[in-house]
């Protein structure tokens, strides 16, 4: 993105807030912070790009986030499969499908018994996400099938190939669909003090970075605006250190900036660096951990896939890659459960797809080439499942260091039987889904997706790592803005609810 | 279609042998391949030209490789032959006229570039040999057969083997023993870059898989080593089908981009960035990091990935050298804690590997399989310190199947035969196409098949 006419904060400076993470977490804020007149400076570990470069190939993009992370455990992959890297965080990458939070998933305690509620009331969320939807551009079927009263501002995206297996496998099941919800635009969008943005091209590539801006990422929407507002951005920074007063508030981070260390003053902190990082920091600099909770909770989401092959070609590298869904799944009738989980139609391109088909149905020599040979044929049908926190799940600090002098982070994750059980079903439903839709060939890819908390949020010290609002309980000005606050995982993508609580965070700090 | 090179697989025997010790194992090369043996002065066909020096025999090939000049060619060199073809490798790299096409060096239980290990009492009784009685003569030869053969070799092989050794002139013979095997080639000789494969029996007597690492692997920068399990020293005869594929999959030539796709790739569908990693990708791949392997760590994983992905055309996507170049990248951003970080993991994997197959790469495809897939089940491992252990093996060969798939995958002539349509959804600027045909069994007119 433009930095030309960024201001720039001298280091000596008191800022007002440091925010660690441009991503989902940090930009919201940012933007939000910055309009309110403060003096904030981000610090982002990745470079900055101009989203012409980013490539139409898998193999050497570059907008992963490849500090390695030790994996315990099911294993969950990390890097492509879920943590970003670059002035836009993970949202570069993102896959940009934007269902929004269930009321019962927040309430999955006081409705199940299972889990953790979130100490948010739905009703509080709600008009911070569709704010989010407004200021980004949301685009999805209008009424909303599962929420009548929903609208969405531009019609949905154009179903691909899968999305129309998906939708004659459901119809044969009884299975109500819709076109997705996706932060991805389908008629151009003008915004203020950010670039206009363009129509989707239906070019597949969202999880290499979109080229054209007609998905949402936070360098074409909250950062620009956060920049016009007097932030400044700091790429290739990373964070190993806080400093503290006496009293234990925040007086300045340390960073690495190729190789040398630089001190920012700031009066107070927003961490925003995911679910992995912003633990792995807290860890390290021993900050917020009085009561043991930062790391614990560990969640993924139940991400299973059913692929299989069709007779016609469906070059499932077309199209928005998720442009169907379901939300019957919720709270499916015959749920041997806690929870539920939402299906998605699935477009993958083939380097990801191939490496899924080796470690997930273990094929290797003539029949992996001959099953790669049938790309062209190949759709998938996935899911985003709930998943319970559990004592064993949790992210730790290892004996190794990397080159920023942190320990890598250690993550212990495994399904319970509520996690089991829910793969289990889903596996019957799409595959039935596929059977109807008329595929051959129909396999199981067993997955785990995306990184959540390690820093819930509660009203409990004692339990939680930050309250409601984001803020520590341990250091008053210290606030926690990503998927690491999430007291549970609920089935809905998260970035969207991400972006909402880093505005809700913002108001409660401005408001304070 | 793509355009793939032949390569000319030019081979130079034993002491005592000739073109036909040669023929199984050609009748086994891949297409792709075309076999040249040049007999070594004083043998075979060569049996009336003077000059059994080192270097005379050097010239002799040399001259015929002038006279055929292939566009690509592969020296394969027999013990004795090895050294005559480590000294034209040696050649070529100095840029001598006539050798410009020399691509890889193979040697088969090579004779090194110094002196030959050989005990004096067998050199003193070989060098009185086949200069008696025909039938003594013939008792000689089935003696020096029987004494390199470790691998049962059928009766007309060994019969046929015995008839084209005779004509051997016996002053060729002596000159090898007395001078041509003691001469030092060491600093001349060097160190060796070009891509080279070194080959030996593991039940080889003088020239085995430890002869070979003292004196053979110092002088080759860019080589894999396989030792062949229970073989002697007349490998081409011995394991014909093992020596055939091992030189198939480390000297193909490299996977071309079909001419279609290349245009597709270079049209203006595709961005300057996307269209410079797909040709960089297809672009032969460096040399390896020296130390991130060892040279049988590089063997072994040759073999590994050939099960993997195992590629039957005459181009070939160098998948090994491509892994070995990740080694010493970034990662993909996480490991299974129950493994040690990368290269540790890899090189005890493929330790372990060899360990559990008493040399992996020199096993019969079939016999690779069965082992792999029994790993893949986490039903093999070891239980020794230094070893990978049946669970850590299941996880690591998962690591190399995810690694070797996507490095398949992600070539461009892979893409061209998915007929893969992604790269191409718009190049430079504004005004991006996409893509409009979207639907089930719909394909834009200028999608790849």
């Amino acid at each position: 993105m433009n930095f030309l006419e960024m201001r720039t904060y001298p280091t000596t400076d008191t800022v007002d807030a440091v925010v660690v993470g441009t991503g989902a977490g940090g930009a919201p804020l940012l933007a939000s912070l910055a309009r309110a007149g403060l003096r904030v400076v981000a610090l982002e570990a990745g470079s900055n790009r101009d989203p012409e470069h980013f490539v139409a190939d898998e193999a050497s993009s570059d907008i992963y986030w490849l500090g390695e992370r030790i994996s315990a455990g099911m294993p969950e992959a990390f890097g492509a499969n879920n943590s970003g890297i670059g002035v836009g965080g993970s949202l570069l990458h993102w896959g940009a499908f934007t269902p929004r939070p269930d009321p019962r998933d927040l309430r999955l305690r006081a409705t199940t018994g299972a889990g953790v509620d979130w100490p948010i009331p739905h009703a509080d969320l709600t008009p911070w996400i569709e704010r989010v939807e407004g200021e980004i551009g949301v685009s999805g079927p209008s009424p909303y099938p599962w929420d009548p009263a929903r609208r969405y501002q531009m019609p949905p995206v154009a179903l691909n190939a899968p999305a129309q297996a998906m939708q004659a496998g459901c119809a044969a099941l009884g299975i109500r669909t819709a076109a997705a919800p996706a932060a991805v635009l389908t008629r151009s969008w003008s915004q203020p003090d950010a670039p206009d943005r363009p129509a989707c091209i239906n070019c597949g590539h969202c999880h290499q970075g979109c080229r054209t801006g007609a998905k949402t990422s936070m360098d074409v929407t909250y950062l620009p605006q956060a920049v016009a507002a007097g932030a400044e951005i700091r790429p290739g920074c990373m964070v190993h250190s806080i400093e503290r007063d006496a009293a234990g508030r925040v007086t300045a981070v340390v960073y690495r900036k190729d190789g040398v260390d630089h001190r920012q003053r700031c009066a107070a902190l927003f961490l925003c660096a995911g679910a992995v990082e912003t633990p792995r920091l807290l860890l390290h600099t021993g900050l917020g951990n009085a009561n043991g909770q930062v790391g614990r909770n560990y969640m993924a989401h139940v991400a299973t896939q059913v692929w299989g092959t069709f007779a016609p070609e469906m070059r499932c590298n077309k199209g928005y890659p998720s442009s169907l869904i379901t939300e019957d799944m919720i709270r499916p009738a015959d749920a041997d459960f806690a929870g539920g989980y939402l299906v998605q139609s699935l477009g993958v391109l083939p380097v990801t797809l191939a490496a899924q088909v080796t470690r997930g149905r273990g094929l290797f020599g003539q029949a992996l080439v001959d099953y790669m040979d049938g790309y062209n044929h190949l759709a998938g049908i996935g899911i985003n499942g709930d998943c319970l926190p559990q004592d064993g799940n949790f992210l730790e600090l290892s004996g190794e260091t990397d080159e920023s002098g942190m320990p890598k982070p250690l993550i212990h994750f495994t399904y319970g039987a509520n996690e089991k059980a829910m793969s289990a079903h889903a596996e019957r439903m799409m595959t039935a889904a596929w059977e109807a839709a008329g595929a051959t060939d129909i396999w199981t890819c067993p997955r785990a997706a995306h990184t959540i908390g390690t820093c819930r949020m509660g009203d409990d010290p004692d339990s939680a790592v930050v309250d409601p609002a984001g803020r520590s309980h341990e250091v008053p000005n210290l606030f926690i803005c990503d998927n690491s606050v999430f007291p549970s995982a609920m089935p809905a993508n998260p970035a969207l609810t991400i972006m909402a609580l880093s505005l809700r965070t913002a108001s409660a700090f401005l408001a304070a | 279609m793509a355009h793939h090179p032949m390569t000319t697989l030019v081979c130079l025997s034993f002491l005592g042998g000739s073109a036909s010790g040669w023929h199984r194992m050609f009748d086994r090369l891949p297409a792709g391949f075309e076999p040249l043996p040049v007999d070594l002065p004083g043998f075979g066909a060569a049996a009336a030209i003077p000059g059994y020096s080192v270097t005379a025999m050097a010239d002799h090939v040399a001259a015929a490789m002038r006279v055929r000049a292939p566009a690509r060619w592969v020296l394969a060199g027999h013990s004795m032959g090895a050294k005559v073809a480590a000294v034209l490798a040696r050649r070529a790299q100095d840029g001598e006229a006539g050798l410009e096409g020399l691509a890889g060096m193979v040697t088969l239980a090579g004779s090194p570039p110094g002196p030959e290990p050989m005990q004096e009492s067998k050199r003193t009784a070989m060098l009185g040999w086949f200069s008696g009685s025909p039938v003594r003569n013939q008792r000689q030869a089935r003696q020096y057969i029987r004494g390199n053969l470790a691998l049962p070799l059928a009766r007309p092989h060994r019969e046929q083997l015995l008839r084209n050794m005779l004509p051997a002139r016996v002053a060729a013979w002596a000159a090898w023993l007395r001078e041509g095997s003691r001469e030092d080639w060491r600093e001349r000789i060097g160190v060796l870059d070009l891509p080279a494969l070194v080959l030996s029996g593991t039940a080889d007597a003088d020239l085995g898989p430890a002869a070979q690492s003292r004196h053979m692997l110092p002088h080759l920068a860019n080589t894999e080593f396989v030792p062949l399990p229970g073989a002697g020293h007349l490998l081409p005869m011995e394991c014909p089908g093992a020596v055939a594929r091992l030189i198939a999959e480390r000297f193909a030539p490299a996977a071309a981009i079909p001419e279609a796709y290349l245009a597709l790739i270079n049209s203006d569908r595709v961005s300057t960035g996307t269209r410079a990693a797909l040709l960089e990708r297809a672009a032969a791949p460096p040399a390896p990091a020296p130390s991130m392997l060892s040279a049988a760590e590089r063997g072994s994983l040759r073999a590994v990935v050939a099960r993997i992905i195992p590629q039957t055309g005459p181009g070939r996507i160098d998948l090994t050298m491509q892994l070995i170049q990740q080694l010493s990248g970034p990662g993909d951003g996480w490991r299974n804690a129950a493994l040690p970080a990368d290269t540790t993991a890899w090189r005890t994997g493929l330790r372990t590997l060899d360990a559990l197959a008493k040399g992996f790469a020199g096993r019969s495809p079939e016999a690779q399989d069965k082992l792999l897939q029994r790993i893949a089940a986490g039903r093999k491992g070891w239980f020794s310190h230094g070893q990978l252990d049946a669970a850590q093996m299941q996880a690591w060969f998962e690591d190399v199947r995810a690694e070797a798939t996507r490095a398949y995958v992600a070539h461009p002539a892979t893409f061209a035969r998915l007929g893969y349509s992604g790269i191409a959804y718009g190049g430079d600027g504004f005004g991006k196409p996409g893509f409009t045909e979207i639907s089930i069994g719909q394909r834009e007119a200028w999608e790849p098949v």
